[in-house]
């Protein structure tokens, strides 16, 4: 199992669900009442290669993350329930257009949940998510990335080493996020 | 409301903020509140009255929001328990729990093991993830619905570095309307901290 080197580190059915713990979906819950998203990520000081990620995303399409060296890689492990993950998915979206030309990729990976269930949250967001979503439905990859909390992301550089985590929602298009991001991506 | 701040070379480091009534503790952390830690509001929910419990501690913060029972219930209903499992998590004085590392000199490590409630002048643990999985295998539970139940769970272990933070259920486990005291703890650099949350109350 991997485990990220902290030590290394340096840097009612419709709406009840939704008051439970998606409270940035209810009008009851001010904005400024969310708990506020991060705006950086943790450098991971000595990298290690990155676990194995092969699922098939909602359209039965199988990706494998072997097969992405070459390109910087944002694995984002989400749930359609978890705040957060809501949160943050537009911000990774609008990351994944600014940078997929330059060698960005985007897989998302939903944890514990079915292909209808995952599709239909989709239509909700603005804007929709143009890259995979994986499903990984027994939650294996996120045990074997030592994910603890949703959302948690990782980002892999064209080695195959993690080099970045993010626990907990995060504006993942934010200048400062992207001033990180940007030196790892693949040289032209 | 109380509002002190110890510091020992040695012992834990203690952040203490105790809420009896919301206006009353706005009216005093006026008075008292000072650095290092400062009490956030209390927020009240308009249309469930339930709660919200904060603390800034240390360059880290806490919050506790009460989930109430119908809102507990119907989650795990609409994920997969039958209302009668549900009801049992649902019963348990569950809150949804932001713990964040904001700003502090080194990576933030905590478990769930080493916080405490304090009810009726006794001390309990929470109770662990293993145990409620353990009880809804034991009650047939479904697969799906208990992955969903512990991936909604606040994490029983974890590891922050500055600006890291997770939201999750936490269940002490107390029956309804009852009031209790949080102690929760973590370390950084071999330091042990502990932020307390006092008198917090669980609607029934």
């Amino acid at each position: 199992m991997f485990v990220a080197p902290i030590d290394r580190i340096r840097a009612g059915l419709s709406i009840l669900p939704a008051l439970l713990l998606c409270v940035g979906t209810v009008g009851s819950v001010a904005a400024a009442d969310l708990p506020p998203l991060s705006h950086r990520l943790t450098v991971i000081e000595e990298p290690a290669p990155a676990p194995p990620l092969r699922l098939e995303d909602i359209d039965g399409v199988e990706h494998d993350l072997a097969d992405l060296k070459g390109r910087l890689v944002l694995v984002n492990f989400w749930a359609t329930w978890c705040p957060p993950c809501r949160r943050e998915m537009p911000s990774m979206e609008r990351l994944y257009r600014q940078f997929k030309e330059r060698g960005l990729t985007v897989l998302a990976v939903d944890v514990g949940e079915d292909m209808d269930t995952v599709f239909a949250f989709t239509g909700q967001l603005d804007p929709a998510p143009t890259f995979p979503l994986l499903l990984d439905t027994n939650s294996q990859a996120a045990q074997d990335w030592g994910v603890k909390g949703l959302p948690t992301s990782f980002v892999v550089d064209p080695e195959g080493r993690v080099i970045i985590r993010a626990v907990g929602g995060t504006e993942l298009d934010d200048a400062a996020v992207v001033e990180q991001v940007v030196p790892y991506l693949p040289k032209p | 409301m109380r509002f002190s701040h110890q510091t020992g070379p040695n012992g834990p480091q203690s952040c203490r903020l105790s809420v009896r009534h919301t206006a009353a503790a706005v009216a005093v952390a006026t008075v008292l509140a000072g650095p290092p830690s400062s009490a956030e509001p209390v927020r009240i929910d308009p249309e469930t009255g339930a709660a919200t419990f904060e603390i800034q501690a240390h360059g880290v913060s806490l919050s506790l929001t009460q989930l109430l029972p119908d809102q507990v219930r119907a989650f795990y209903v609409a994920r997969g328990f039958d209302l009668d499992d549900a009801d049992v998590f649902a019963g348990a004085c569950v809150y949804m729990t932001v713990l964040r590392n904001d700003t502090t000199p080194g990576t933030l490590d905590f478990r769930l093991s080493d916080w405490e409630v304090q009810h009726n002048e006794e001390v309990h643990p929470l109770p662990p993830l293993d145990d409620w999985l353990a009880q809804w295998t034991a009650r047939g539970v479904p697969d799906s619905a208990r992955l969903a139940f512990r991936w909604a769970q606040f994490p029983s272990e974890q590891s922050y570095a500055p600006g890291e933070w997770n939201q999750g259920m936490l269940a002490t486990g107390l029956p309804p309307g009852s009031r209790f005291d949080l102690i929760a703890r973590w370390m950084i650099a071999d330091q042990t901290y502990e932020g307390r949350l006092d008198d917090v109350r669980c609607t029934d």
